[in-house]
């Protein structure tokens, strides 16, 4: 059996574009209706900065209303998945050098008001990844009863492995150019990033921290941890968790 | 229960009944069959050369295995099988297990691939818009 190729180079940034950028990354799919709600939102943010969508594949018009309202859109030719979708605007800050990113999800459920004190550690230097935190202190957020088990049980793993964070799937998050480098490896999920992903920054070096923040309720259901789908969830995050100490054993 | 004695000598029986001779012809007939639909598949550029080996090598051993019955029996005397026709079954599940583990493997690998190639194209796309963009700003007439 022939080996795993080596990953994919990424495309080079175009000539002359400014490197040190502050990035807003935003994958969607079919968000039409509330996108622009929240790309007018970020349009209050002070810092300077530049919102990349990632079109996941969608087939209402998400990403026509993005570049209308200015966003870059990176535009998936078919549907990859949450993972995969954010893993290409890694990709994209990564090959332009950006010195700074957020990402947030296109669905309203994250306030751009708590990005200035998201960025803040990075921006200072004291921390690689911020991940904005539903429970870092009591918010009104609530989340299905597996979900909850489920998140409290892979928490409980990274805090035996030395990491402690109290919302590991949290969708709002603030990076660096070190943690750009590491996400765009092949290692990164297709679907949700969760205490995997961490964990694997967490032994790289990665300085990770959190910040409390307040997210509003989705308006539709997640499907990932409902039903069927919170065993699988379970499933592969220990899978995962096993593949990633073993690599890590080993390396 | 069965007395020790007489089930070894009903699986001598077993062992040692001749395969009539329209199995061994179905049998070679099959690999042949086999054998020369890969060819087909290939000469049509259906099938690439790099999965041939393995079912030209399984047509090759169906080949033996119908010529040389005795072989067979060799085996399934050798696996502690009762009969030969249950060795063969035994095999092939294990050659279908083995090829469906190598399959998830190679797709695995293609899915990684193919989404590899699925961002890339959307990170080119935006610069190639983004290109467009500038010179349309550069020289409004293009635009």
């Amino acid at each position: 059996m022939s080996p795993a190729p080596a990953p994919t180079p990424v495309a080079m940034p175009l000539a002359g574009d400014a490197a040190g950028e502050f990035l807003v990354l935003i994958p969607a799919f079919n968000e039409a209706q509330r996108l622009p709600n929240v790309l007018r939102e970020l349009g209050t943010l002070k810092e300077p900065h530049r919102v990349v969508v990632i079109d996941d594949g969608s087939r209402d018009k998400t990403a026509e209303r993005a570049r209308d309202l200015g966003a870059t859109v990176l535009r998936l030719p078919f549907n990859l998945g949450y993972g995969s979708a954010l893993q290409t605007g890694y990709k994209y800050a990564h090959a332009a050098k950006a010195s700074l990113v957020v990402q947030m999800d296109a669905d309203g459920q994250h306030d751009p008001r708590f990005i200035p004190e998201l960025i803040a550690p990075i921006r200072d230097g004291s921390a690689d990844l911020v991940i904005g935190s539903r429970f870092a202190r009591q918010t009104s957020y609530r989340m299905g009863w597996l979900h909850s088990l489920g998140r409290r049980l892979f928490q409980r793993v990274a805090r035996v492995a030395g990491l402690h964070v109290t919302d590991p799937t949290s969708g709002l998050q603030a990076m660096n150019g070190s943690v750009l480098e590491l996400y765009s490896g092949d290692f990164f999920p297709s679907d949700y990033p969760d205490v995997d992903v961490l964990l694997e920054a967490f032994r790289r070096g990665l300085r990770i921290r959190e910040c409390a923040v307040e997210m509003r309720p989705g308006e539709r259901p997640s499907t990932l941890h409902g039903g069927l789908r919170s065993f699988y969830y379970v499933y592969r995050l220990t899978l995962a968790l096993w593949a990633g100490v073993r690599a890590g054993n080993t390396r | 229960m069965q007395d020790p004695a007489e089930l070894e000598h009903l699986r001598e029986l077993f062992l040692r009944a001749p395969e009539s001779r329209a199995t061994g012809i179905l049998a070679i007939a099959l690999s042949t069959c086999l054998l020369l639909t890969v060819l087909y598949l290939v000469r049509k550029r259906r099938l690439r050369e790099e999965y041939t080996p393995i079912w030209i090598t399984l047509a090759l051993i169906m080949t033996v295995i119908s010529l040389r019955l005795d072989l067979l029996r060799a085996l399934t005397a050798a696996i502690g099988a009762w009969t030969p026709s249950s060795t063969l079954f035994f095999m092939g599940e294990l050659f279908i297990l083995w090829i469906c583990l190598n399959y998830s493997i190679r797709l695995s690998r293609h899915t990684t691939q193919l989404k590899n190639l699925a961002q890339e194209t959307a990170i080119l796309r935006a610069h190639l818009q983004e290109l467009s963009d500038r010179n349309a700003e550069r020289d409004p007439r293009d635009g």
